[in-house]
């Protein structure tokens, strides 16, 4: 109904404003042509019962009706497919033409009728231009006062002062309407393109996002490393596709299930189960380790995953990654086991060379003379170095791979210092340098210690302070330190001292400070790197000071722990 | 007739520079190159007065012969067990089942010094025992 309505009252034209003014004139078109339906219906009923229809008078409004319905739908072809401004002028005219002919010329210009004209007037600034109500005014006052001297009486000066000031009304009405009208196109225009660039900006934002995740997920299919990421409940919320041939178990099955699940899974062994459980229940992160997947070995590594846009930072999943360890950790084995069998391999006939040469030295075979000694004496000592640098070589190794262990257990300061002394004294005095050692007196007199590592770290300051030393003294003090609960081992030289530029890196790895100095001194530059890592893995540290051709002053601190 | 000495070591150049370090202080000496001959030859033959036993053996490791053995069977309740090891942390599991570890390598005089203490006063010493 409302379609139809629309369809005949509508006249499609882009301007809102003409379009608005000619849907209006439609309307009155539309009421105009009911109206003189009615009015024809009325007419003909009445003249019926009276039997006056064929009374000159009723005939011209027959007339007069009908010539109104003509003009009214010719009107309306006009409006709707012409002008809206010809089409409201010709209402208007028509209107008012009729209105001249609606009663007397007295009512007309002077009585009863004489609102009638008031109506173009009011309507012409609604549907042709809001100036038009004045033009409608002045045709209204020239036919009013035109009536009103044909019938020979004065002007109605106050109508047509009426008609003015209703003229003024309504286009003072019509033009505020129009501007508010335009006023609210304008915001709404505004509005609409408001609307248009914050969805541009959405489908933008939306298609930037998609690029985004598009990416990440190529990121992440393309890792050969397998990642799960867990919310804060430990549910699988993401699995990438490597995932399926790290685990043998294809990404569906993970993802949207608690690790809980996957943890039970009877292709992990105990231990690793338990280290799984031991990261869900401990958070403490980053971490990393290795499980047993079946015949596999996989490294973990887990991160939390922090939202850092709110306050204090709460966790909100984990990320793990996992990655096949398998060959690495074969290797490593191998590693070791190569590590074992050198340090049986290589010291059993070293061994042999040492038993032999002193057998020499001792004359067990038969008396030696001093040459023949000597000789035996050479070949002890340089397999005894030999021997040391395989030691050195194999601690290295056993460290780069985590298996060197510290043993703790008593161990008396004094007898270090002892041991030390009747293994050096003689190379110390071979060089004509003294070698002398301290105590503080409040230092207990038994600790918990690796003995035979704190040995080792004695010996290796100690054989190094010797080396770079020509002249003076190696001093060695064991000190105590009660209000830290620390103690340590100071070794001093008076030897040639380290280059300040060097001093940060003399305890890396195969490291001497100066070129050739291994061709002089022998060694592979492992000792302070091993004295290094064991004093790290004694909860301790090491600093060396020291002067060119001063000497140098190595100081190990460590915790102090009494049976 | 002056005490016994048992050497079970595999490489037999150590063999034979701990045997002439023990001889040199007066033991009798006897040896086992591997896990098995030792095993049959502690329990068949006279029970040494001293053991210097290699903890690396083919066949029975020495750590076996040990528990096995040397500590089950109440002969060898006086013998003194000397291990040797290049492995320090081997030395230190079984310090307590044995009188002494010695971490290879071992000196010949280490040995032959050690040993000739562990030798009864009254017996004859090396120039006698020769």
């Amino acid at each position: 109904m409302k379609q139809f309505w629309d369809t005949i009252l509508n006249v499609p034209v882009p301007d809102p404003d003409d379009a608005r003014r000619r849907r209006l004139l439609n309307i009155l078109l539309v009421g105009t042509l009911a109206a003189t339906v009615i009015g024809l219906a009325g007419i003909l009923a009445a003249s019926l019962t009276t039997g006056q229809l064929k009374a000159p008078e009723i005939r011209l409004l027959l007339a007069g009706i009908f010539i109104t319905a003509l003009g009214t739908l010719g009107i309306y072809r006009v409006n709707r497919h012409l002008s809206g401004r010809w089409a409201a002028l010709l209402y208007l005219l028509l209107l008012t033409f009729i209105f001249v002919f609606t009663d007397s010329p007295a009512q007309l210009s002077n009585g009863r009728s004489l609102f009638l004209f008031t109506i173009p007037i009011a309507i012409s600034s609604l549907i042709l231009l809001p100036e038009a109500s004045f033009l409608f005014a002045l045709i209204g006052s020239g036919i009013i006062s035109w009536l009103a001297l044909s019938i020979q009486q004065p002007v109605n000066v106050f109508a047509i002062i009426g008609f003015l000031m209703l003229a003024l009304v309504s286009w003072l009405s019509a033009r505020s309407l129009e501007s508010a009208l335009q006023e609210l196109r304008v915001i709404n225009a505004n509005l609409d393109q408001v609307v248009n660039q914050r969805t541009k900006a959405l489908a933008e934002s939306l298609r930037r996002e998609r690029i985004e995740a598009g990416r990440n997920q190529a990121i992440l299919n393309s890792i050969a490393d397998g990642v799960i990421v867990f919310d804060r409940n430990w549910n699988a919320i993401l699995v990438n596709p490597a995932i399926r041939s790290l685990l043998d178990l294809p990404p569906e099955v993970i993802v949207n299930r608690n690790f809980r699940e996957l943890i039970e899974h009877p292709n992990l062994s105990a231990r690793s189960r338990g280290l799984l459980y031991a990261m869900i229940e401990h958070d403490t992160q980053p971490l990393s380790f290795r499980i047993e997947w079946g015949d596999k070995t996989l490294s973990v590594s887990a991160a939390q995953v922090y939202d850092l846009r709110e306050e204090g930072a709460t966790s909100i999943g984990t990320v793990t990654v996992f990655r096949d360890f398998t060959r690495e950790a074969e290797v490593e084995k191998l590693k070791s086991a190569f590590v074992a069998i050198v340090s049986h391999e290589l010291r059993t006939p070293l061994n042999a060379i040492l038993g032999y040469a002193e057998m020499f030295r001792e004359a067990v075979y038969g008396p030696m003379n001093d040459k023949q000694v000597n000789m035996a004496n050479r070949i002890i000592s340089n397999t005894r170095r030999l021997l040391g640098l395989i030691n050195d070589l194999l601690d290295q190794a056993q460290m780069e791979a985590g298996k060197l262990t510290i043993h703790m257990g008593p161990v008396k300061p004094s007898e270090l210092l002892e041991h030390i002394h009747n293994l050096l004294d003689k190379t110390a005095s071979d060089k004509n340098l003294r070698l002398t050692s301290e105590m503080d007196d409040n230092l207990p007199e038994t600790i918990i210690g690796d003995g035979a590592r704190l040995e080792q770290i004695l010996v290796n300051l100690v054989t190094n302070a010797i080396k770079f030393t020509e002249e003076g003294e190696v001093r060695i003090r064991l000190f105590h330190l009660p209000e830290f609960r620390k103690w340590g081992i100071e070794v001093t030289d008076t030897g040639r001292g380290i280059p300040h530029s060097e001093l940060p890196y003399i305890f890396e790895t195969f490291r001497q400070v100066e070129e050739g100095a291994t061709r002089t001194h022998g060694g592979f530059g492992l000792g302070l790197a091993i004295v290094k890592q064991l004093v790290h893995l004694m909860n301790g540290e090491i600093k060396v000071a020291s002067e060119p051709g001063q000497g140098s002053v190595f100081t190990v601190t460590l915790p102090l722990v009494t049976p | 007739m002056n005490e016994l000495a048992l050497i079970i070591e595999d490489d037999l150049d150590l063999a034979d520079i701990f045997a002439e370090a023990l001889r040199g202080v007066g033991f009798r000496v006897d040896h086992a190159a591997d896990g098995k001959k030792a095993q049959e030859r502690l329990l068949n033959g006279e029970p040494p007065y001293l053991i210097l036993l290699d903890m690396h053996l083919p066949h029975i490791s020495g750590g076996q012969l040990l528990t096995d053995i040397l500590k089950k069977d109440s002969r060898f309740e006086k013998t003194i067990i000397i291990i040797t090891t290049a492995d320090a942390r081997m030395g230190e599991a079984y310090g307590d089942m044995v009188d002494f570890v010695m971490i290879k390598p071992i000196s010949f005089v280490q040995l032959r010094d050690l040993t000739a203490r562990l030798r009864p006063k009254s017996s004859p010493n090396q120039e006698n025992a020769a």
